[in-house]
């Protein structure tokens, strides 16, 4: 699934250690073995735009700039990248996102089934969670994607769902229980 | 059970998930650095949550790389250096002061006398919760570091980490304890031309299991130009 043994765990918490130390050709290495991992992850959230390879950019001079405390996070190395990755790509479009109609986006997110497009990446998604996923409520499924993939807030989510604030923070609160629980099975 | 939630972990969630705004987000960003029990449960969530985010891999496009490589590593990267290290502001420090003398003094009571490069440089971690003036003797082929904020974490040490431009890092030695610590440097790192790097993590008692950095590295600095004593 991770594409290579160059994606072993202690390969790449090998050259995060070294890039804390500041060795260049270690971050060269780091960014050959996991940019088409992190690059997925802002296709994922900006779609395949010239911004989704600047957000990717972002990510990398945050983890050359944050390698140091990668250890003090506690994430295996992935995790770390991922994350960091994550939240760079989710900045970028909710920067973008403010000079937009608020219009834009509730289609996208009322919409009954995803594109094929999502779909495939839906299909790919690794792990425990997406088997969790797909046991909750379609609508509980569809407010944790909204938040985690695409950035939108609790008022979002209960615009693009047509529920009260409250109701919209109760499904995904049980949501997250729940996922908490599957997965720790 | 559902309807009675464990709060504190669905804020953690809320957290990482980026639910949470304004002044909620404010209180629980404050509260992930002083309480390690609400930070482990972020951790935790983050890491449930990067699930989602593990996707088949898109290669991004090739002209990225050297974009980023760029972005990091601009065609002079050290001559802004002793302007950003803020040292001559550090220096004025009495410690700092008082280190420096002892190591110009014991260069001069170097026997046979001979004048040699002495090199100074700061590292700091990004918070600035974390300093030490580093002094290296080229005479001597030593580094003298020396705290002046921050330390390791009860039950933890220090360890200093050097390297050439791009040579592998290793160990220049354990910081156990104490304000300051005089190290000799290996003989790969005294033989470095050009910019040496030095770097500290911190690290169990006896040093890195590794051999490298298996602690948070609190900061490296480049000191650019480094020569052999004449």
């Amino acid at each position: 699934m991770t594409g290579g043994k160059t994606l072993t765990p202690e390969y790449v918490e090998a050259m995060i250690a070294k890039c804390a130390l500041g060795d260049r050709s270690a971050f060269e290495a780091l960014y050959e073995a996991t940019s088409a991992k992190l690059f997925a992850v802002c296709v994922r959230v900006l779609g395949k735009t010239p911004i989704a390879e600047d957000a990717m950019q972002d990510a990398y001079i945050k983890i050359w700039n944050n390698a140091g405390r990668y250890r003090v996070t506690g994430h295996s190395p992935m995790t770390w990248l991922i994350t960091v990755t994550r939240n760079t790509a989710i900045d970028r479009l909710r920067a973008q996102r403010s000079h937009k109609d608020l219009a834009d986006y509730h289609d996208v997110l009322a919409a009954p089934g995803a594109t094929p497009e999502q779909a495939a990446i839906a299909a790919s998604e690794a792990g425990r969670l997406a088997e969790c996923i797909s046991t909750l409520p379609q609508d509980r499924a569809t407010a944790i994607k909204g938040a985690y993939l695409e950035g939108y807030s609790y008022s979002d989510l209960a615009d693009a769902a047509g529920v009260p604030l409250n109701t919209m923070r109760t499904w995904l609160r049980r949501g997250l229980i729940a996922l908490r629980e599957c997965m720790s099975q | 059970m559902i309807d009675n939630p464990d709060t504190d972990d669905m804020l953690a969630a809320e957290y990482a998930i980026g639910l949470l705004e304004d002044a909620a987000l404010d209180e629980a960003r404050e509260r992930a650095m002083s309480d390690p029990v609400f930070a482990a449960r972020i951790i935790e969530w983050e890491a449930r949550l990067s699930q989602m985010a593990d996707l088949k891999p898109v290669n991004p496009p090739a002209a990225a790389k050297a974009a980023v490589i760029r972005r990091l590593f601009p065609q002079a990267p050290h001559l802004s250096f002793w302007k950003r290290a803020g040292l001559w502001q550090t220096l004025t420090g009495t410690g700092v002061a008082a280190l420096l003398l002892l190591a110009i003094t014991s260069w001069q009571a170097g026997v046979p006398q001979r004048t040699g490069p002495l090199y100074t440089a700061e590292i700091t971690s990004q918070t600035g919760d974390f300093r030490v003036v580093a002094v290296v003797d080229k005479t001597r082929n030593e580094v003298i570091l020396t705290r002046t904020a921050g330390a390791a974490p009860a039950g933890r040490i220090l360890q200093v980490w050097a390297h050439g431009p791009d040579e592998p890092a290793q160990s220049v030695g354990l910081w156990p304890e104490g304000e300051s610590v005089r190290l000799p440097l290996p003989p790969e790192i005294a033989a470095v031309q050009g910019t040496l790097t030095l770097g500290v993590s911190e690290e169990p008692p006896g040093g890195s299991p590794t051999g490298l950095p298996s602690g948070r590295v609190f900061g490296t600095v480049g000191i650019p130009n480094v020569l052999d004593a004449i």
